[in-house]
């Protein structure tokens, strides 16, 4: 294992330190929990508090989208581990405005179970809540079963989205409505070229020969749906959409958003040449681009490899995705 | 313990105090057995997660509010932060049901322990997809709610019986779900370390 680290046991807890460190003006540590993460001006009162949670390793996601116009609330776990039900419910109650709290994350056992608690935890408390789960990786279960596949890049989306939505003013139930559209309508596939190492494990969590590569792969080395030889950037780019469109069809005339998105060590050089194919295939089919999106926005660490997301739009979520909004990682308008 | 020794009475903050007192003490004498028993089956933590949940309730016991559902409730997050497990957040999951049903209560009677314990098994059940008969600890926690609807007085002894009597029943039996399910035959003959964690916890009630 090769890292710039100081102690595999704290690398979540010195990775949050820092990044509350450099951003003070987005960031800052929960008094309460070392592992939440809130932003400064939360909670806003009579504003729909949005929070998300998972485990490290995913920067930007999650804790980089606490901003104004994104997340008010982030519960942090080890890396690759989910953060536990009672740091999500003091996340929750950093972000309870009195206007009520979404809890928005992607759809994974643990994260579910815990976030599961954490409402009950806090609905005690009287602060009411509502959940969205992001499950937009069309390569972890068929159409049918789209309710079980994991959450994604898409997540991006949701948060800005379902952020937007909060700094309207809208209430606990349209925002949760919004987030549930952007969500639905998100869709991502990921290709892996090589593996990141999970510090505490110290080594690959799965192996890629030198010319291969794996379609599906997921932000935790899921198994994905094909491993194959590496083939050119635009087969690959290809087989990307081909996957998303099969699932949900863009149309002449459709608004869309794209996210070609580094799994981590993949350069900005490599995502473009995927973003020109992928532009040029919506371009044929007739549809338009809106406010795309290339560069690290949801990583595995070190894994070298991209994911693709499209965003169908409609006119409610193409205005909540151009509102303002700013982290640290990422500033529209 | 108190409480439940032979009679029927009311139960508040003092005797939940007690009995997490008690069952930390008789936990730290049997979490090295229930590691070893859990690692025959599943991933050997089982001792270590019931530990650190205990030592956390027994630091925090004596600031538990007197409002029985805030106290369970305040249980609950503590476990839930020491402990991110599966048995750890089963554990967590019962508290915070039995918290429900408790809030702004100070005394509860012996007799309504039943139907927390019920309430605790359900949410548990749904949180963990396990179901009765699984040889689960839900199946120990069912047998405890039973014994005590029929045997109000001297209940911690009749827990006791009828725990043992649902590790014997279950015993040659397959696990049906979780990490055990994996190794289904290989469970044939073993107890289910959750349930036999559930006889350590009552068994630390029974007054010495």
């Amino acid at each position: 294992m090769k890292k710039l680290l100081n102690d595999p046991a704290a690398y979540a807890d010195e990775t949050l330190a820092g990044l509350c460190c450099a951003h003070p003006e987005f960031y800052r540590l929960s008094p309460e929990s070392p592992r939440v993460v809130v932003r400064p001006d939360s909670p806003v009162q009579g504003r729909v508090g949005i929070v998300t949670g998972g485990g490290s390793g995913h920067l930007p996601v999650f804790t980089g989208y606490v901003g104004r116009g994104l997340l008010n609330a982030c519960a942090i776990g080890d890396v690759f581990a989910s953060p536990s039900a009672d740091e999500m419910a003091i996340a929750m109650r950093a972000a309870n405005g009195g206007a009520g709290v979404l809890r928005l994350y992607g759809n994974y056992g643990g994260d579910i179970m815990n976030f599961e608690m954490a409402g009950e935890m806090v609905e005690l408390e009287d602060i009411t809540s509502s959940t969205v789960k992001v499950a937009d990786d069309v390569a972890s279960a068929s159409t049918a079963e789209r309710a079980k596949r994991r959450g994604v890049a898409g997540m991006v989306y949701a948060f800005k989205i379902a952020g937007a939505a909060a700094e309207k003013g809208f209430d606990l139930d349209k925002v949760t409505r919004v987030a549930q559209k952007a969500a639905d309508n998100a869709r991502s596939i990921g290709v892996a070229l090589s593996p990141c190492i999970v510090p505490k494990a110290g080594k690959p969590t799965f192996t890629l020969q030198e010319n291969e590569m794996e379609i599906g792969m997921g932000i935790h080395g899921e198994p994905g749906v094909r491993r194959s030889e590496l083939k050119p950037a635009n087969v690959v780019a290809d087989e990307m959409l081909d996957a998303i469109l099969s699932d949900g069809a863009v149309k002449g005339g459709d608004r869309v958003s794209v996210l070609v998105n580094s799994l981590g060590a993949t350069p900005l050089e490599e995502l473009y040449i995927l973003f020109a194919r992928v532009a040029d295939r919506l371009d044929k089919l007739g549809a338009q681009i809106v406010m795309p999106l290339v560069g690290r926005y949801a990583t595995s660490m070190e894994m070298t490899g991209a994911s693709l997301t499209v965003l169908i739009l409609d006119p409610e979520l193409e205005e909540l995705l151009r509102a303002p909004a700013e982290c640290a990682f990422w500033k529209v308008g | 313990m108190r409480v439940l020794e032979g009679r029927l009475t009311m139960i508040t903050i003092v005797d939940v105090r007690d009995a997490i007192s008690r069952i930390q003490h008789q936990v730290q004498q049997t979490a090295d057995d229930l590691c070893a028993r859990d690692g025959q089956l599943g991933d050997g933590d089982l001792g270590i997660t019931l530990e650190k949940a205990f030592n956390r309730l027994a630091e925090i016991g004596p600031t538990l509010p007197e409002d029985l559902g805030k106290a369970f409730a305040a249980a609950a997050a503590a476990v839930s932060k020491v402990s991110s497990s599966s048995f750890g957040t089963l554990l967590a999951t019962g508290l915070l049901a039995a918290a429900k049903r408790s809030i702004g209560k100070t005394e509860l009677h012996s007799t309504a322990v039943p139907d927390l314990l019920r309430a605790a098994c359900q949410k548990m059940s749904e949180r963990g997809s396990a179901s009765l008969g699984d040889k689960t600890v839900l199946d120990a926690i069912d047998a405890a709610a039973r014994a005590l609807d029929s045997h109000p007085k001297d209940s911690v002894s009749a827990v006791i019986t009828a725990v043992d009597e649902t590790l014997s029943l279950f015993r040659d039996r397959q696990c049906k779900i979780g990490r055990a399910r994996i190794f289904s035959d290989r469970s044939i003959g073993l107890d289910d370390p959750g349930m036999v964690a559930f006889r350590v916890m009552v068994g630390a009630l029974k007054s010495s």
